[in-house]
């Protein structure tokens, strides 16, 4: 079944782990590889994502191994890197991430964690060779690592807030939104009452990762949530609310609900919350509605993303805004054990309406794909600007990779992100047609 | 690189199975008989040239290329007898590291050092560690390096199934430049149906058997010695027959791309033999029992 892959917008295992890891605040993570491997990092992944990358490539330490150590194997060569790491740069944790060449010789990178972990410095491992799969699968093996070895290093106690939710499954630069609908997220639960657990972003250090025993409950809010949500339930018996996709505009009015009913909040509250968000969120609509009927809002669209910002915006902007679900196009490849239903739920997701639904993550397909359905308006990645200017439509770049836009705290999830996805969408309708109207 | 210099020859077989007294054995002929010949030992062990240098250390390519950055040619070899160029090109600890890259780059150092314009010799024999487990140590049949890969294997089943999966290693390279088959060595010939077992294989896999070296007390009192039994009893029929190996080397270029058999047609074709044996064994008379 091997075939060529155009402009894969999914990077290695290794790079899904240090995403992961760069997003903990005091997390320091050792790469045991080639120098190559956390270059390629910096300039495939952290840069193509919305501009907000680290100054100078993210400072991340890496054994920047050689033949010698492929010969004779590279576990020396990770101690010295270790104990040198631990010396010049502070942290509270050191995660060390192997690439293919490390894995191949099989070095003996527990060992080598164990070594550190007698030292009494923290130190936690996970094997992500970029064969073993993609920056999804890296998400999972870093998010696993800590799990299962954080406890062994800290052992204080931790005093625990009631009401704490963990969110999974948003993974850093992948979603070059992932701050903001983080944040985003976080408020909707504050407003029921429910104290979040982001995990990831700003302000968020070990200490919160501490605290993910101690949740009454994971939030999933993409397939590669599961996992995690998975070994916590096996670990501390937590339950989940699982998501497809993005909460966006009143579906997260759908979750707040599920949320009150499960965790028995208070519903009076919950109501309140709902009404005073989706109120503003309709009077936003109604103010827009002169302008979509004008500028012709109502047209075919091509999504093209991860399945949680497919299923989330696509969903939104059919269900709430009137637009026509034209090509979806999922490039995140979600295991085989939940595409069919996905498919099945993008398929309808407006009645009657002939919806294209393909899983790719191979450029030219998706080009090819996107261009026979002829859209009027193309939602995607920067790569999906060609097509869009091909075809003279509009187009809003909204998926990894996003290197034509900056993207500092902006959110497309909650009712917040539904708005901002309208400004943006509806500003990118307007500056297109204005420049067809001039030139023609 | 430059004009190949020599015959260069890849010796494979099973672990244990005797290649590296044979191999030595053909080089100290091949030397005496007047040949500058090069013995590179490409196997973790490093004892491939023990028995031609006396048991003399010598430190291989790997260590010293761990220990020091510059590497020259006296560092890594030593001369042994009748001026075989010994080479050993060692690897890792044992569980650590990759050998099979080891041998690639030892291989590399020794083509960056010139050794064979250098010291342009009429024959290179490499001895190769048993079975091809990984393209690592595929690398003396790729890339042209060897020209023909000789198996050396007994009639136990597991040799033959080692010579038969280096023959699918020669089958996959051979077509772009990689060594040919020169054909089997039979070694530690003892049972009476050996000989007939191996021919049977040979001829099944489109190659045959350049020659039956039999189990000899003579290697392993060579060995004793420190030496190849060219060396420590030239006169015996051991030495002669390791004489007819390196003449036969020497001067014929024949080789194939041999025809390995999948695993079915394998078992099948041992399970037959295990009949074969067990009714010579018992006494059982069959009209072709020839053997
Ligand atoms: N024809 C023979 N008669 C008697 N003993 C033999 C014969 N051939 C090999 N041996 C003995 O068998 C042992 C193994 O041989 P040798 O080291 O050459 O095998 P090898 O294939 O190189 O093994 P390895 O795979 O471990 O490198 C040695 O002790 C050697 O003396
Ligand atoms: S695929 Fe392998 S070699 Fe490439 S960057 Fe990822 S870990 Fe490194
Ligand atoms: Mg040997």
């Amino acid at each position: 079944m091997s075939h060529h892959l155009e402009k894969s917008r999914n990077s290695c295992a290794l790079h899904g782990a240090l995403q992961l890891f760069e997003a903990i605040d005091a997390v320091v993570p050792v790469i045991h590889s080639t120098s190559g491997c956390g270059v390629q990092h910096y300039l495939g992944v952290t840069r193509l994502s919305g501009g907000n990358d680290t100054f100078g490539s993210p400072p991340v330490s890496s054994s920047n191994i050689t033949q010698k150590h492929v010969v004779f194997g590279g576990g020396s060569r990770l101690r010295e890197q270790l104990k040198n790491t631990v010396k010049v740069v502070q942290g509270d944790l050191y995660a060390i991430v192997t690439g293919c060449s490390t894995e191949m010789v099989g070095d003996d990178i527990p060992a080598m964690a164990r070594e550190g972990r007698d030292q009494d410095w923290p130190v936690i491992f996970a094997n992500t060779p970029g064969f073993s799969g993609d920056v999804h699968q890296g998400y999972h093996l870093a998010v696993k690592a800590l799990i299962e070895q954080l406890p062994d290093i800290v052992k204080t106690q931790e005093v625990i807030p009631a009401g704490l939710v963990n969110i999974w499954g948003i993974i850093p630069n992948q979603d070059p939104f992932w701050r903001g609908n983080l944040q985003e997220l976080g408020r909707l639960l504050e407003g029921v009452g429910l104290i979040p657990n982001l995990l990831l972003g700003r302000d968020q250090s070990i200490a919160s990762w501490k605290q993910v025993p101690g949740a009454v409950l994971n939030l999933v809010i993409s397939p590669w949530g599961k996992l995690p949500a998975q070994l916590l339930e096996e670990r501390y018996t937590i339950p989940s609310i699982t998501l497809d996709g993005l909460p966006v505009g009143t579906s997260a009015s759908i979750l707040l609900r599920r949320l009150t009913e499960q965790l028995e909040l208070d519903p009076i509250r919950t109501e309140k919350f709902i009404t005073r968000e989706e109120s503003l969120l309709n009077y936003q609509l109604a103010r827009l509605a002169d302008t979509y009927y004008r500028a012709g809002f109502q047209r075919e669209f091509a999504l093209v993303g991860e399945s949680a910002q497919v299923i989330g915006i696509g969903e939104f902007l059919v269900k709430s805004f009137g637009m026509l679900p034209g090509t979806l196009v999922i490039t995140d490849n979600p295991p085989e054990s939940i595409r069919e239903e996905v498919a099945g739920r993008l398929a309808t997701i407006l009645p009657g309406y002939d919806t294209v639904v393909i899983f790719s993550e191979d450029q030219s397909e998706i080009t090819d794909v996107v261009r026979a359905g002829d859209p009027g308006l193309i939602l995607g990645s920067s790569l999906e600007q060609e097509v869009a200017v091909e075809l003279g439509v509009p187009f809003l770049a909204l998926s990894f990779p996003l290197f034509d836009r900056i993207v500092l705290e902006r959110a497309y999830a909650g009712y917040r992100g539904a708005a901002t996805l309208l400004e943006d969408m509806g500003s990118a309708i307007l500056s297109c047609s204005n420049y067809i109207n001039e030139a023609s | 690189m430059s004009i190949k210099q020599g015959k260069h020859i890849a010796i494979y077989g099973k672990g244990g199975i005797g290649k590296s007294t044979t191999t030595s054995n053909i080089s100290a002929a091949l030397a005496d008989a007047g040949y500058r010949v090069i013995q590179i030992g490409c196997d973790p062990k490093s004892d491939s040239t023990t028995i031609l240098r006396g048991g003399n250390d010598l430190p291989t390519v790997l260590d010293t290329l761990r220990e020091q950055s510059k590497v020259r040619l006296e560092d890594i070899s030593a001369v042994g007898f009748g001026g075989v160029l010994c080479i050993e090109a060692g690897g890792p600890v044992p569980g650590v590291g990759c050998a099979g890259r080891g041998i690639n780059a030892a291989v590399e150092l020794l083509q960056e050092l010139h050794v064979f314009d250098e010291f342009k010799p009429d024959f290179v024999l490499y001895d190769v560690l048993g079975d091809v487990v990984c393209g690592g140590f595929a690398v003396p049949i790729r890339d042209g390096l060897a020209d023909r890969a000789f198996v050396v294997s007994s009639s136990d089943f597991m040799s033959i199934f080692a010579a038969n999966n280096l023959f699918k290693a020669v089958n996959k390279y051979a077509p772009s430049g990689g060594a040919r088959l020169g054909g089997i060595i039979a070694n530690s010939i003892l049972a009476a149906y050996a000989p007939a077992l191996i021919d049977d294989f040979a001829g099944k896999t489109g190659t045959h058997v350049i020659g039956y070296v039999p189990r000899s007390l003579v290697v392993a009192q060579s060995e004793l010695y420190g030496k190849t039994v060219i060396e420590a009893a030239p006169q015996s029929e051991q030495a002669q027959v390791y004489r007819n190996l390196a003449k036969y080397i020497d001067e014929n270029d024949d080789s194939v791309i041999p025809k390995p058999l999948n695993s079915p047609e394998l078992k099948k074709w041992a399970r037959e033999w295990g009949d074969r044996i067990f009714e010579v064994e018992t006494g059982v008379v069959h009209e072709m029992a020839s053997i």
